[in-house]
């Protein structure tokens, strides 16, 4: 008599739990499956609007290419004078070796080595 | 009665529970093949890998060729709505004639092209008209951001970015990734889900051997005198003499290589390599290095060249300039055609051909672009009894302006020849080098000695008394030579009177080479010789490639420099 009632009692408890758990992984499922049909969503959006940065991206490189080509600043009106190349007897060249040269200029001692 | 009816109920529950187990079955096991087909068909989407050329860079890592991203306009016939001020509209974004964009539709089918590689602001604009029937796809399209620079080099691409000229042909298989097919999930509404997959499949990389200053300063030079001296054409190389590295390449007229589909195919000859030339005078380069080599000539040895002109088979050569008797160096350096012709017939036919093959003549210099001829250099056994004659002073010759460069970077570089080359180097996209061209194939072809004999004969040519003083800079050395041809008439097939080549060849510092360099100009007007047309050329592309390079003045080496502190 007593061992019935306790199984009633264990009946009585689970049955509901386990159709609850049933029905809850149930829509758990669906609901992560729809977040991740969701989240694919967003991620492709995304990725459109990569391909678009990107594209924007490969535009703007090749503008600066452009702008940045050796004719272009050469023929720039803002280059008033022209772009020039120095004038070969205004340059310096400091020899590390030659002794009788001066060897090191340093902007840090505010000071020019050498003879 | 309640009983029986439950057991009905039942039964019907049952029976309903195993047909659609059985349906079940049947589509999830015996049908299954089929029906999977199916739904992929509906859900799953095969796209093409986009596939993307590689970068041409120069020497220093600025970009020449690269790739833009654009849109192409198509439509599908059936679902079209031509409603016809719109389909104005789109004609003039288009730039097509109503009737001509109206014919390239087709009354069947799903897809005709109407305007391929749309410039953004045209796509948008179309947009905006929102015709029913009319999309885009974005495809790669190739871009050269600096223009007609290094256009005869880079070459360019067809509408479906097939290689067409230039290092983009030659390095085709380098530069264009292997394509293939991804699977992309799509819904019912056609909508793309993110796949995670790279849709995108990039080219190696080509790092040229081309600086982009140095070819703008040769460009710019050539164009100079192309306009100063109304010539037909004209080429420019430059080059390392040690490693072959061509540094510049160019040739006029030339082409926006953006547009290269739409140039004349006279602008696109490469002509520093694919055009044969009667050298003149600077292929007494033969002469001179084969009779110093083989000791039939020295420096000092004298000719008489008095009477300005010399009888070779029956034919009378004649001189520019009257001389008594000079030394062969002078020879070189006053360029007498009489001197080099009796230099010639000292050294002998054989030897001239055998010096000629040494130094390149007669074959392909093997660079690393399409479209090089080998030049032509009979052999003696086919020599006419004028050929010694005319050989020596650079007719009944063909060659290109870069074989004639090469035979002079032997000179400048102690006697060996080098393998020109374009490219030096393949970068993968996880920057991988995958292919180095650094390692030259040089062979010596002449003697140490007689290479630096030369050197000094070839420096007095830029010197007073030479024949190419407008070479010469201030602060260093230049050797060279100049050359003057006649062109063949194509009409009398005879010498021409009035059409001829003006060149010069030469290194600098003559005693230390940083380049060697060649400069052609076809059919110049008003002027013929090479010291006078092509020389001023070269010292003016030299005089802003050495103030570039930072090469230091050779007068200015040993003396003490003032430094102002800051």
């Amino acid at each position: 008599m007593i061992r019935k009632t306790r199984m009633s009692l264990v009946t009585f408890v689970l049955r509901p739990v386990v159709i609850v758990l049933l029905f809850a992984g149930v829509f758990g499922l669906v609901y992560l499956r729809s977040n991740v049909t969701k989240l694919e969503y967003s991620l492709g959006e995304l990725e459109k609007k990569k391909v678009q940065c990107l594209r924007d991206q490969k535009m703007l490189f090749a503008e600066k290419t452009s702008q940045l080509s050796f004719a272009r600043l050469e023929s720039s009106p803002d280059n008033r004078d022209g772009f020039i190349l120095p004038d070969r007897l205004r340059v310096v060249h400091v020899s590390k070796d030659a002794g009788s040269l001066p060897r090191y200029a340093s902007l840090k001692q505010k000071h020019v080595a050498g003879p | 009665m309640s009983k029986k009816r439950a057991v009905i109920l039942h039964t019907a529950i049952v029976a309903s529970f195993i047909l659609i187990s059985l349906r079940l079955a049947d589509l999830m096991i015996f049908d299954h093949k089929r029906l999977q087909a199916r739904a992929q068909q509906q859900h799953i989407k095969v796209e093409d890998v986009q596939v993307r050329r590689g970068m041409i860079l120069d020497r220093r890592g600025r970009e020449l060729a690269l790739n833009l991203e654009v849109e192409s306009l198509y439509c599908d016939p059936e679902a079209l709505k031509t409603h016809s001020e719109k389909m104005r509209k789109l004609a003039s974004f288009v730039d097509i004639h109503p009737t001509r964009m109206l014919a390239r539709i087709p009354d069947e089918g799903r897809f005709a092209w109407i305007k391929r590689k749309l410039p953004p602001q045209t796509a948008e604009q179309i947009r905006a008209l929102r015709i029913e029937g009319l999309d885009f796809i974005t495809e790669a399209k190739r871009f050269y951001p600096k223009r007609e620079l290094a256009s005869h080099i880079i070459g360019f691409v067809g509408i479906d970015n097939q290689a067409l000229e230039g290092v983009e042909l030659q390095y085709d298989k380098y530069l264009t990734p292997k394509g293939g097919k991804i699977l992309l999930e799509r819904d019912a509404s056609g909508k793309t889900l993110s796949s995670g997959v790279t849709v995108e499949a990039k080219g190696n990389t080509i790092v040229l051997t081309i600086d982009e200053v140095l070819q703008r300063v040769v460009e710019k030079e050539l164009d100079r005198a192309m306009k100063q001296w109304k010539a037909a054409a004209a080429s420019a190389i430059m080059m390392d003499p040690y490693t072959g590295d061509i540094l510049a390449l160019a040739s006029r007229p030339a082409y926006d290589v953006n547009e290269g589909g739409n140039a004349r195919p006279s602008a696109r000859r490469n002509r520093a390599i694919t055009d044969c030339y009667e050298p003149g005078s600077t292929f007494k380069l033969v002469i001179g290095v084969g009779g110093l080599e083989e000791r039939r000539v020295r420096p000092d040895t004298l000719f008489d060249v008095g009477k300005g002109s010399i009888q070779v088979g029956g034919k009378t050569i004649h001189d520019v300039h009257k001389y008594d008797v000079i030394t062969f160096k002078e020879v070189i350096q006053k360029s007498s055609n009489v001197g080099s012709i009796m230099a010639g017939m000292r050294l002998g036919k054989e030897n001239i051909y055998r010096y000629a093959k040494l130094l390149g003549f007669g074959e392909r210099t093997g660079i690393d672009l399409p479209g090089e001829v080998s030049g032509w250099i009979m052999k003696p056994e086919q020599w006419s009894g004028t050929s010694i004659g005319a050989i020596s002073i650079g007719q009944e010759v063909a060659v290109t302006p870069l074989q004639m460069l090469r035979a002079y970077s032997a000179i400048a570089n102690g006697g060996l020849l080098v393998r020109p080359h374009i490219v030096s180097e393949i970068i993968s996209p996880e920057n991988r080098v995958i292919a180095s061209f650094r390692n030259s194939e040089n062979h010596r072809v002449v003697s140490e000695k007689t290479a630096n004999t030369f050197r000094d004969i070839l420096k007095s040519v830029t010197e007073e008394g030479g024949t190419a003083t407008s070479a010469s800079i201030d602060g260093n050395l230049v050797a060279g030579k100049t050359g003057t041809a006649q062109m063949i008439d194509p009409v009398t097939k005879r010498y021409s009177r009035d059409m001829y080549v003006s060149s010069f060849v030469g290194f600098v510092p003559a005693d230390a080479p940083r380049f060697a360099m060649i400069v052609i100009v076809y059919k110049p007007k008003g002027a013929i010789y090479g010291g006078v047309v092509a020389a001023p050329v070269f010292r003016e592309i030299v005089r802003q490639a050495l103030s570039y390079l930072n090469v230091p003045r050779e007068d200015s080496l040993g003396q003490r420099a003032l430094l102002v502190s800051r």
